[in-house]
């Protein structure tokens, strides 16, 4: 099967916007979870921010009439509802304008494994050999919508997120968005595989026997030696069932001693722009040879194993995986190894 | 508290949406959730925290503390009765 | 012939759904856009042999232009009302549908939903194809579900083979 390669990456974030800014403040512990929007006057702060990922993902590379979009989020304009037109095809069709795609946007709204599920299209669309380049952006915002939404699902946390600590109490929200430029042409990293499975137990709560999870982590080992995973980052994002559920998969998966870490107390939840957001942070991670911290972790607070430390710790191996779990029932894995690594 | 017990069976099944049933279907004192009662889930939970702050007045702060007030009918009417203000 | 269904703009479902189905009380909870894709896919695999067992090789794919746009403006107006519903925010994303259709069939392979600018059959047809490079995935539920209201609708479904 055609090799996927990861050749451009865009990041826009509240801490900063070059993947090295964003990396020092996950390695250091700083948090910021929403943007200053002071000064900002256009009509859609998501078509913006979407953009600007997008164009830092591609400089350097060319747009051919062969080249795809591919728009991760769940609820993109939704600040808007009711004045404007907030479908997400109009914001996917703002941004291939934007950067002179011509095919067909494809936008990807899978819940929380959006960035998963859109990187995954976006590695099929290359495999398909009916694109040169497929440029997949992930961004989310924050609104009232989604705020009074997990608000009355009582998953916010009132403090800093906690990941896996025993006293963790939900999740913080946060905004973002990243971007990645797929191809055939080789690149430092090679996405080498990824998938999607439903738990079909219940559309809000994660499954009590971590199904869908299982299923994905069983899937993607079966093309990977255990000994060459560097890490996994899991999705960790600071709920109860979450990393219950998350705990209980990677036991089943025979996991449980892999060093894993969970971005979410650095970024919040950035929901559709999570999965894209935290694998290129994961990649710079990689490189300078580390896991990065969990920050908020302190005491274990789940019920099976698992590898996580509120310290920074060193990682050697030739891949890493991403995990990510959402309502729907969705869970979804992915495969980043590091270029030519085998 | 019969009054207060029929008004919460109807209020239930409008904010439930559990169609085709009457309060008569809904024992007083059978448990709302799990399999033997009206098999209620999470998401049921946090609409009935809505409907205790909407009609009563009653805030309940968790779902674990919801899931100990949705015993059943009769415990939940016992429990507005002592603590509703409105 | 691939079997095709679709259900009319502004029909009634709860009628649909009594007549095909009756014993399944969640319906009532669902949105519209998850209704239309619960009822389709009775229309497809009511008949089927060894329904219910669970399967990984069956994937679930929704298509739209409009996402959930009718459910966001209900939940949008529960929040004017000053007590925002948890039960209508749960289906304010288009990919609840998918994970309606995978627990009434005990469906555990892929679930997506996809957002495209207009009904384009080609691209939905190669996003398709795209999607049996899993390797578990033999079949897929396929539907096009455009929503933008309670009352109007366009909701198409087939089931889709790997070559």
């Amino acid at each position: 099967m055609t090799k996927v390669y990861c050749i451009g990456k865009g990041l826009v974030t509240p801490l900063g916007n070059t993947v090295e800014e964003v990396f020092e403040a996950a390695r250091e512990g700083r948090s910021r979870r929403l943007f200053e929007r002071d000064g900002f006057s256009g009509a859609s702060f998501f078509d913006r921010i979407a953009i600007e990922a997008a164009q830092k993902a591609i400089q350097g590379i060319e747009i051919t009439p062969r080249t795809g979009l591919v728009l991760s989020t769940t609820k993109g304009n939704i600040e808007h509802i009711g004045k404007a037109d907030i479908s997400l095809a109009a914001s996917a069709r703002s941004i291939a304008d934007s950067i002179g795609i011509k095919t067909s946007p494809i936008v990807v709204s899978n819940a929380c494994i959006s960035g998963i599920a859109a990187l995954l299209q976006g590695v099929r669309m290359i495999r398909s050999g009916e694109y040169d380049s497929v440029v997949v952006v992930g961004a989310e915002v924050h609104s009232d919508f989604v705020h009074s939404g997990f608000d009355c699902l009582k998953a916010l946390s009132p403090e800093p997120c906690r990941p896996f600590d025993k006293d963790r109490r939900g999740l913080n929200l946060g905004e973002a968005a990243a971007a990645m430029v797929l191809s055939a042409r080789e690149g430092e990293w090679e996405i080498s595989d990824g998938v999607i499975r439903n738990d079909a137990n219940h559309i809000s709560g994660p499954s009590r026997t971590g199904e869908g999870c299982y299923k994905c982590l069983r899937y993607v080992m079966e093309g990977v030696n255990k000994e060459d995973i560097a890490f996994i980052s899991v999705h960790g994002t600071a709920t109860p069932y979450n990393d219950e559920m998350e705990s209980i998969a990677l036991y089943r998966a025979g996991l449980s001693d892999i060093p894993v870490n969970a971005l979410k107390g650095i970024f919040g939840h950035t929901l559709g722009a999570a999965g894209i957001l935290e694998a290129i942070v994961s990649m710079a991670a990689f490189e300078k040879g580390i896991v990065l911290p969990t920050k908020g972790f302190s005491e274990m607070g789940v019920t099976y194993p698992v590898n996580v430390s509120a310290k920074e710790r060193p990682a050697g191996g030739k891949l890493f995986v991403k995990l990510l779990s959402g309502f729907g029932g969705v869970n979804g894995a992915m495969v980043f190894r590091k270029g030519g690594a085998q | 508290m019969d009054n207060l017990i029929n008004e919460l069976k109807l209020k239930i099944i409008d904010s439930l949406n559990l169609d085709g049933m009457t309060p008569e279907d809904i024992d007083d004192n059978a448990p709302l959730f799990g399999d033997d009662g009206l098999g209620l889930d999470s998401i049921d939970v946090l609409e009935l925290i809505v409907l205790m702050e909407r009609n009563y007045g009653i805030r309940l702060d968790s779902p674990s503390k919801g899931k100990e007030v949705f015993r059943s009918v009769a415990v939940m009417a016992k429990y507005i009765a002592e603590n509703r203000t409105k | 012939m691939k079997k095709e269904v679709s259900i009319p703009s502004g029909a009634n479902l709860t009628a649909i759904y009594r007549e095909l189905v009756g014993n399944y009380p969640k319906f009532f909870k669902m949105d519209t856009l998850s209704k239309l894709g619960f009822l389709l896919t009775e229309m497809l695999v009511g008949e089927e042999e060894g329904r219910f067992t669970p399967r990984e090789d069956r994937a679930v794919l929704v298509f739209s232009r409009s996402g959930c746009l009718a459910n966001d403006l209900n939940y949008a107006k529960s929040m004017e009302e000053e007590f925002p519903s948890p039960a209508l925010f749960v289906y304010t994303l288009p990919n609840i549908v998918a994970g309606e259709i995978s627990i009434r069939n005990k469906y555990e392979g892929e679930t997506s939903a996809y957002v495209l600018e207009k009904y384009d059959r080609p691209l939905i047809d190669a996003i398709v194809r795209q999607a049996f490079q899993d390797r578990i995935t033999r079949d897929a539920i396929v539907a096009w579900i455009d929503c933008p209201s309670d009352s109007e609708w366009t909701a198409l479904a087939w089931i889709e083979t790997k070559d």
